[in-house]
This record gives structure tokens, sequence and C-alpha cells, in this order.
């Protein structure tokens, strides 16, 4: 029997080499292409060559024409703070929802739980579609407004229940000594099980955050004012102009070639999010749940 | 206290941090006064901005015509906007006036959602000559009643097929007529390095697929091809023949010709991948010497600066497009190319009366240049009455600049091809880096002036069903890449599935549809 | 008091239990009320896929047509086709991307080299953000028959190229690839959180006792993030017949349409031609097969190894 303390033994080295082997693999697989589109974001009119070669192109001869083009872009502020406003709001009204749903759901003891799960199922796999969506949207009158395009989609199934799971997972014992102690069920869901559910409710924010923030299809729809329009919108005109009409004479973006302007436009609109995430990293802490169950 | 009131409130602000939030558009003014008019758009330049709130152009809208302009921008990408107009349409929810596309129109036409607007060309008495003739008329008209106001889109004929001059001469080559002397020069082109740079990195023809719906199949950029055996386009128009090019023999030999580019490795390798900005960055980084490309795309200032930066001597020369075995040789298929622009059925006779005013005003000189190019002195200049950049004292803000460009965002409401429009914005130049002296204007004379086929109005008949288009689209491709076999056998077999599967049926359909309009000539 | 008792059926503790639970029940309001607005309201607008609807006559107003738009869906000359590649690419998706996030997340929970993982874990997830129009970029240099790295390569060891791209044979491993790379940093953020909540103690004892590190990771790692796992296998497959469409939208063309063409950017071609009730009939007949599948998965899942979605 070998002691823990003492060196690891020959088995546990190789399991430590595949886990670093693979990840340095894992590293160059993903880091290559991303390199290729960075430095492609930052290429200048003048140069020849294919996009590998691209990759190799001195810091010195890069250019911020596209990046300079994209921001002094009249709509490219105005669309930016859109796309937080919803974002803000929707992670919010989401959450609002979400969370005491999820709860609710995660209580075994429920009468009609069951019922209620596949009530929120249900409408997660009948994707009825655009149309039926459009036509409830508009009998609500949000038609152009900014509440259109985060609420509908503001409580997403899958969230829903991988929360449920979370909860499940809180050991009974920690509720019933609440309990015992008088607390009311919405004392026991703020004071005690939401600090301890950080990690999946920052997660599951993320995951809200990131939709919203990426979101293109409900804003074209359901939006008319030009100064509502979040980022996506102006992106996709960027990105998929189809022109058949085009009166190419004159390019908004001068000096930066086209695909330079593309590959910036998708690291601005990722910015926000590449951001927030090693901040939301911090609440993936170990043990969370064990303290408070010791303690 | 108690948490119970505490969450109580907290629910109540949450229900509260939806509803101011569901944050109004442009402020609406209702009652009496100025019309409200919606009006979706097509943006001139797809990335620069909206025009702004405080465009000189809403408030000479209000007080002079009375209308509150509510402008939408459609998205710019076709599809996005099918989709947006459709879902409008389909919750009876249409803006007053909007452009959309001819397919999609055609489905609000017979679904009754459209307005007729015969009673409106009378009503634009500055506008209806300078858009509006017999031929635009009869694009928007169903049974008699036109339904759509169609504006001249973009100029026809305006491609041709250009070839690297300085290639040519550096191989002593003479330009060539035939579809042979074509095969030749591809042939050079691609293995005898042209461009002299010791790498064996340039092909013969460039292309990518791009198809609409006068021109299937392999799309536009191939045509020369097709033309050269008379089967250029979707639809033969002409009373003797008409009928689908892809049904005709011709067509076969045509694919042959492209096979035999394809295996002799003269054509681009990477032409059916390619999107329409990679293309474009091709023949600018010098990989292809031959292409058939639009004047403005190839010869404007913007356009044409990379190549010239990366090749100074590089020179393209519009050529004719390659001659068949029977003489016949076309760039492609040409149409007027129109705009619709279409009225809700629900606007009230007010509305259609202050949409004609509001279009005919446009159309007037004031409206004009406003909506073409922007204030005077501000955006543009004037040089014997044509409007240019120079001079302004804010470069920022001429109209093709950065700050200026949003001002013209509407201005394919008004253009209608004519001399001012297109000598202001095809002005002559000389190019940065080689000091050549280029001039869109002139390219686009040069390739009107070359062989076309006329196809006029055949973008207005039926369109055939999801599973045809595939089906018609997919075989070409799969003969060209070799999945299938090409030869007669197999291509009469695949073009009897073709017909069966609706394909005869379609010509059919398409052909009462011409001999009903007196489309054939 | 032990509060997983098992329920009594009985009417009188039912009443009972309502009682206890109705804090419960008033948090489940105001999401409940969510849903039946936002959620069901669409559902009942979705009867128009029994409709040939008309926008003038509204949804109440249009003619019923029972099935004929799904029969004028399962008449397509493609639907097998379409059917096969859709289940092929959301299959395939699951057996490829999922164990590579599991993986990943398990690979960057026991990596000790700090700067390595945290490296790593900054890096994978960014793809994520990287729209498919980019992508398309990236795979069209990685790809290109001309001039892409990949042909370079091969062509550099005497080889000939392949048109990845607009080849049948090699574009689905095209599409189930770049997915994978582009999803599977993504996807391990919901195992790395289930991970991170496993008890510390487990470890230690299992150390203790002189287990090696795989047997950690077999007997304990994996078991405890089991549950999420097939909560997450569980949820797409619920979802087999959605989902892919933005990426086949920008990387198909003709030449791959055989391979490349699913239910999804069928109905949205037909979308451009005002086919809604058709759209929406689709979206039902997913929704179904979802629903089968689900249940059926469930149950196995439930019988298997105990833990279930519902």
């Amino acid at each position: 029997m070998k002691s823990p303390v003492v060196g690891i033994s020959a088995t546990d080295k190789v399991f430590y080499l595949l886990v670093n082997t693979v990840l340095v693999f894992l590293f160059i697989v993903i880091a290559i292409p991303l390199w290729s589109t960075i430095t492609l974001s930052f290429r200048p009119n003048s140069f020849i060559g294919t996009n590998f070669e691209g990759m190799f192109l001195a810091p010195w001869d890069w250019s911020n024409a596209a990046y300079k083009a994209l921001m002094g872009n009249n709509g490219f502020i105005m669309a930016f703070f859109n796309s937080i406003k919803i974002m803000v709001y929707g992670v919010a009204s989401a959450l609002f929802l979400t969370v005491p749903l999820a709860y609710a759901l995660s209580i075994r003891t429920l009468p009609g739980r069951v019922f209620l799960i596949v009530i929120i199922l249900i409408p997660h796999m009948f994707d009825v579609g655009m149309i039926p969506s459009f036509l409830m949207v508009k009998d609500l009158g949000l038609i152009d407004k900014l509440a259109a395009v985060y609420l509908p989609t503001a409580v997403s199934t899958y969230n829903c229940l991988i929360m449920k799971g979370f909860f499940e997972g809180i050991p009974d014992e920690l509720k019933e000594s609440a309990r015992i102690d008088g607390a009311s069920e919405f004392t026991l869901l703020i004071r005690i099980i939401l600090p301890l559910s950080k990690p999946i409710v920052m997660s599951v924010g993320l995951f809200y955050a990131v939709s919203f923030w990426n979101d293109f299809f409900h804003p074209m729809l359901y939006l008319n004012s030009n100064n509502l329009m979040p980022l996506p919108i102006l992106l996709r005109n960027i990105l998929m102009a189809s022109g058949m009409n085009e009166f190419v004479e004159v390019s908004a973006f001068g000096e930066a070639p086209i695909q330079a302007i593309k590959a910036a436009s998708v690291f601005l609109a990722a910015i926000p999010m590449v951001i927030a995430y090693p901040f939301i990293q911090r609440y993936f802490a170990k043990g969370t749940l064990l303290g408070s169950v010791k303690g | 206290m108690g948490t119970k009131r505490m969450l109580l409130v907290a629910m109540m602000v949450g229900l509260l941090l939806c509803t101011p939030l569901m944050a109004q558009g442009q402020r609406e003014t209702g009652g009496t006064g100025p019309v409200d008019i919606e009006l979706w758009y097509g943006a001139a330049i797809t990335e620069a901005g909206p025009p702004p709130e405080d465009w000189v152009g809403f408030q000479i809208i209000k007080d002079k015509l009375g209308i509150n302009l509510k402008l939408t921008a459609l998205p710019s990408n076709e599809a996005d906007q099918d989709v947006k107009i459709s879902a409008a349409a389909a919750a009876d929810n249409l803006p007053d006036l909007f452009m959309v596309r001819r397919e999609v129109w055609l489905r609000l036409v017979n679904q009754g959602m459209l307005a007729p607007v015969d009673d409106l060309y009378a009503k634009m008495p500055v506008r209806t000559p300078l858009q509006y003739d017999t031929d635009s008329i009869g694009f928007t008209t169903i049974d008699g009643v036109s339904y759509g106001l169609a504006s001249p889109g973009s100029i026809a004929r305006n491609e041709g097929v250009l070839i690297r001059k300085d290639w040519l001469d550096k191989l002593g080559l003479k330009i060539p007529v035939t579809l042979d002397d074509y095969m030749q020069v591809m042939k050079a082109f691609t293995f005898n390095d042209p461009d002299g740079n010791g790498k064996n990195d340039t092909y013969g023809y460039g292309a990518f697929i791009e198809i609409n719906n006068f021109e299937e199949g392999l799309g536009r950029r191939m045509d020369p091809f097709f033309g050269a055996f008379g089967v250029a386009g979707t639809w033969n128009m002409t009373k003797a023949d008409f009928g689908l090019n892809v049904r005709k023999d011709r067509y076969y030999d045509a694919m042959a010709f492209i096979k035999r580019m394809v295996d002799d490795g003269v054509i681009d390798p990477n032409w059916l991948a390619y999107k329409k900005d990679d293309f474009r960055a091709a023949w600018k980084q010098g990989r292809f010497g031959i292409m058939r490309e639009q004047n403005a795309a190839f010869a404007a200032t913007s356009n044409y600066a990379p190549f010239d930066k990366n090749f100074p001597d590089g020179e393209w020369i519009v050529a004719d497009p390659p001659k068949g075995p029977e003489g016949k040789q076309s760039v492609g298929v040409y149409t007027s190319q129109y705009r619709v622009y279409a009225i809700s059925d629900r606007a009230t006779a007010e509305k259609k009366d202050a949409i004609a005013r509001l279009l005919d005003w446009m159309s007037s000189k004031e409206g004009y240049y406003l909506l073409g190019w922007g204030v005077e002195g501000v955006n543009y200049t004037l040089k014997e009455g044509i409007p240019i950049a120079a001079g302004v004292p804010d470069a920022e803000y001429a109209f093709t600049g950065p700050k200026g460009q949003p001002y013209t965002q509407l201005r394919n409401m008004v253009f209608y091809n004519g001399e001012v429009e297109l000598t202001s914005r095809y002005p002559t130049y000389i190019t940065a880096t080689s000091g050549k002296e280029m001039s869109a204007l002139r390219v686009l004379v040069d390739m009107q002036s070359r062989p076309w086929t006329a196809a006029i109005a055949s973008d207005t008949l039926p369109p055939p069903s999801t599973d045809l288009k595939r089906f018609y689209e997919q075989g070409v491709t799969e003969f060209i890449t070799g999945r299938r076999a090409l030869n007669k056998a197999n291509w009469d077999a695949w073009v009897a599935e073709f017909d069966k599967l609706g394909g005869k049926a379609w010509e059919e359909e398409a052909r009462s549809v011409a001999v009903a309009n007196g489309l054939l000539r | 008091m032990d509060a997983s008792v098992s329920v009594p059926s009985s009417g009188k503790s039912l009443v009972r239990r309502i009682q206890r639970h109705r804090a419960i029940y008033v948090l489940l309001v105001i999401p409940i009320t969510y849903f039946i607005i936002f959620k069901y309201i669409p559902i009942w607008n979705g009867q128009i896929a029994f409709k040939n609807f008309m926008p003038r006559q509204g949804v109440l107003g249009s003619a019923w047509i029972g099935f004929a738009n799904f029969v004028e869906f399962f008449d397509s000359f493609y639907f097998w086709e379409l059917l096969r590649n859709t289940v092929m690419y959301s299959v395939g998706k699951l057996l490829i991307s999922i164990p590579l996030s599991i993986m990943l997340a398990i690979m960057l929970y026991e990596c000790r080299i700090t700067v390595l993982r945290k490296t790593v874990q900054t890096l994978a997830y960014l793809p994520h953000f990287l729209s498919w129009v980019i992508m398309y970029g990236i795979l069209l240099g990685l790809l290109a028959p001309g001039d892409g790295l990949l042909n370079d390569i091969a062509k550099a060891f005497g080889g000939r190229g392949i048109d990845y791209l607009t080849n049948v044979q090699a574009f689905p491993w095209v599409v189930l690839l770049s997915d994978a790379w582009k999803e599977m940093g993504w996807g391990a953020i919901i195992f790395i959180a289930a991970l991170m909540a496993i008890d510390p103690t487990l470890f230690e004892a299992a150390i203790v006792e002189g287990a090696t590190a795989w047997q950690r990771v077999r007997y304990i790692t994996l078991p405890s993030i089991l549950p999420v796992i097939i909560m997450v296998v569980l949820l797409r497959l619920g979802t087999i017949l959605s989902g892919g469409f933005n990426q086949l939208y920008m990387l198909y063309s003709p030449s791959v349409y055989s391979v490349g063409d699913i239910i999804d950017t069928w109905v949205f071609r037909g979308l451009q031609e005002g086919k809604f009730a058709l759209a929406t009939a689709v979206g039902l007949f997913k929704g179904l097969m979802g629903l089968l599948l689900l249940s059926f998965s469930n149950r196995m899942t439930r019988k298997v190894s105990g833990s279930s979605l519902y």
C-alpha cells in the first residue's frame, strides 16, 4: 500500500503525462485557427497570400484599419449599448423567472411536480417556430419594443432543468436544519440555497447572457426602429450582405479588406463575454458546498 | 418585516423591471396633423448607419408634405429581408411603404395584402416620367392591376469579361476570340507563370456560384461560356425557341466545356467554395487572369485600390466573351432590374396620397439631390452640375466619407440611372499607386457594348419549387465536380428525372405566363 | 424530521402536503404565468400547421386542411435524405462533442500545471463566440482545395488535395469536427461546474485507500457527474431534429446538398416562399419525434443508472 504523501506511482505519472499532453495538443488545435482569425482582423490591404502565410505576418505590419472603421461607424456605439441593455434586462428577467421555477421543481415532495416538469418540457420540444411566436408578440403589443427581444426567450427549459438538477443535489439536512430554525421557504431560498448555488447560477446566467448578446434573429424580426437595433444586426449586415442590387462604388470601410472587417467585427462582438468569463470563473470555487454542510 | 414581504417586493420590482424597458422606438404622434408613414427601405450602403435623427430631410418632409416619416432599414441579407417582411405579413402587420423582392411581393399580392397603385402614377407628375415606364408598370401588374411601384434598380449589362492584359503581354498572347482561344489562354495563365514570380499559383479563370431567379444552375459568373452555346441564363426568351435552357441540347455541350476547364485545372479550384467576398479578394490578390465582374466592383476607387497597390503594373481590359462553334457569343442575359416598393392594403386613402406626395417630392430636384448626395456645401459641391465629393469643408462629411454616407442611405429610392448619377458615382480618377486613369463609367459603357442576350422579364416568370430548384443546382454541380459522370447518357437521364420532378410542368407554366404577357420576342 | 419520506397518496395528506408547500406554489405563480403567455400561446397559434393560413383570416379564421401540410413535407422528394442528414449530424455531434467536452473538463480538473490549466481553460471557450460566418472563412483557409493549409501540406508530401468543403464524403466530417472544435470548450463549462461541486473528501478518502488517478476518475469523478451527463444528453436528444442550421447554412453549397441539407435549411428555403404553415407543421413533427425519443431514453436511463430527467 502506497502512502499518498511519498511520490506518485508510475501509473499516476502516465496519467498526468497524458493529461498534460492532451491539453497541450488541444491548446495548439484551438489556438491556431484563433490566431489566424486575429491576424486576419489586423491584415492590411496590401497583403497578398494565403491565410496560413497571414498568420506569420509581423506585428509591425499589422493594420488596425478594420477596428478603426468599425468603431468609427455611427451606429456601432449605439448598437453596442442596445446590446448591453438587452443583455442586462434579459439576464435579470431570465434569472428572476428561472431560479424560482428550478427551485420549486427540485422539491421532491411537491405534489404535481412531474406534471409541472412536463409542462415546461413540452414547449422546449414543440418549437412551433417563428410565425406562431410572432403572432403572439404582436398580439401582446410588443412589436418594436425591446422587451420583445428578450422576453420570449427569457426562460430556457435547458437551463431550468440544469439548475433544478443542482438544487436537487443540495443535501436535505441543510434545508431541514433551516426549517427547524423557523426559516420560511423564501428565506431558505435566498439566504441558504442561492449562496450555495453560486456556480450554477453564474453558469446559467452566463449562458443566458451569451445567447442574448449574440441574438440577431429576434431583434431582426421584432424591432423596426433604427435606434433600438443591437450589435448583432449591425454585424450581420456587414457579414452577410447579399447586395444583388449593390452600388459598390464606395465602401464605408475604405482601407481595410472586407475579411479583416468581418474578423474584427466578430472579435468586437465577443469582447464583453471574453471579459466576463474569467470573473464568472472565480465563482466556480471548489468545495463551496462542503463548507456549509460541515459548518 | 419578514423575508416574505421582501420577496413580494422583489417580485413587484421584477415585474416593473419589464414595463419601462418596453422602450419605445421613435416618438409617435397621433391624431390629426401630420400623417405617419412607416417606410422600410433597402439601405444603399449596408455597413454605414441609418440617417441620423437630426437629418434635415425629416423636417422638410414634415413641414412641406405634412408627413411624419418613420424609417426602418431592412436587413442587408436578402433572405433576412424576406423573413422579416413575411413575418410581418403573416401577422397582418405590414408597414405602409416597403421595398420587397419580387417572389415575396408576388405572394403578398396573391394573399391580398397589397394595395393597388394604379391611381398613384398620375399623382406623381415628376416621378412617373423618370421612373415608371410601361415596362415598369407591367412588371408589377397582375390581372390588369398594378400592385407595386417598380423603380429602376442596378443598370443593365453592367458586367463584362475582364482579362489581365499584362499577363497576355508577358506571355506574348493575343486577346482570345473563340472558345479554343480562351482555353489556350487559360492554360497559359495556369501553367506558364504569367506573373513571373516563379510560383505555380495562378489560374486561368476565376468565378463563384452566384444564382438568382433568372440565372440558375452554375450562375451568372459562368454565363460567358454558356453564352458561347446560346444557352446563357435560365430561360430562352425567343418566340421561336422558348424554354428552359437546361433542357436544350447545347446546354450539355456547354457543361462539357466547363468540365474540361475543371479537369484541366485551369479554373481556380476554390471556385465552388467561394462566396462573393472571397472571389473578390482573390482577383485582387492576382489569383486568376480571366473573370466576369461588375464595372463598379472592378473599377471604383476603393475597389480597385488594393489590386493597384499589389500590382501597379497589372492591367485588366474588357474583352468580348468567347465565340462558340456556331459563332454565338454572349456575356450573359440581362433584364431590367427593378426595385419594387409596395404599399400595404391597410393603408388608408389619406396615407396613399401622402405616399404619392412623398415619392414625388423625392424625385423633385430638391429631394433628388438631398437623398442622393446630401446638402450642397456640406456633403457635396457642384462641378458642371455634377455633385462631387471634393471641395467640402469637412471631408468626413462628404457623401463618400464615413460620416456623410448615412445621409444617402435612401438614394436607391431616387436614382434612376440618369446622366448626373452615373457621372457622379463613377468619376474619372487617377489611381494612387500606379497613376493610371480609371473610370467606372468608361468601363460600364465598354461592357454594355459587348454582345448580350436579352431576357427581358425572365425574372417575372414563375419560380420553381424548392425541391426542383435544389435538384437543378445540385445536379449541375455534381456533374461538374465529377460526382456524376458527365456523358450524354447520364445527362439525358438526369434531364428526364428533372422533367419528372416538375421541370416540364415548370416550363409549360412559364410558357403560358410569357405568352399571356407578350414577353417573347 | 426526515423530509425525504415517500409520498403517501391518500387524499387527506395530499391536501396537507399542498398546504405545507404553499409558499412554493406562490414562487411558481409568475414563472408559470410566463410560460402560459410566452410558450403556450404560440403553441395554440401553432394550429396553423393544420390550416391553410391566410394572414387576413388570422389563426382561427383560416381553413382547416388537416394533415395536408405534413403530407407536403413527407412527400418532399428529399424527405428521407433530410431526415437522415439531420439525425446524422445530431447524433454525430452527440457522440463526438459531448465526450470531448467531458474529457476536456476532467483534464482541466486534473491538470496540476496551473499555467497550462488556466491557459487552456481560458482559450477553450473562445471559439464558441466565433459566428459561423467567420468559421466559414477559417475553414476556407484551412480546407480550400487550391491553397488551403491542409491541402498545401498534403501536396508537399506528394499527395493530391481533397476538396473538403465540396466533397460529399469529406463534408460530414468537416461539419462534425468543426462543431466539436467550436463547442467543445463551451460545452465543458457545465461539466466543470459539476466537477467543482464534487465533495473533495471523497477524493481524499480514495487516495488514502491507495487509488490510482485512473481509478479515482473511473470510480468517483465520472459517477459523480453522471446525472449531469445524462441530463445534457437527454435534453439534446429531445431536440435531435433541430439545430445545426446556422452552421450548415454557412457551410453548405449545391455540391453537397445531398449530405448538407437538413430539415431546418430546407424549411428555411421554403420560408422564403412563404410556407409558414409548412414550417409550423415541420416544427410539430420534430417535436413529436423528440418527445418520443426523449421519453424512451428517459425510461432507459432510469433503468440503467437510476437517475433521469423526470
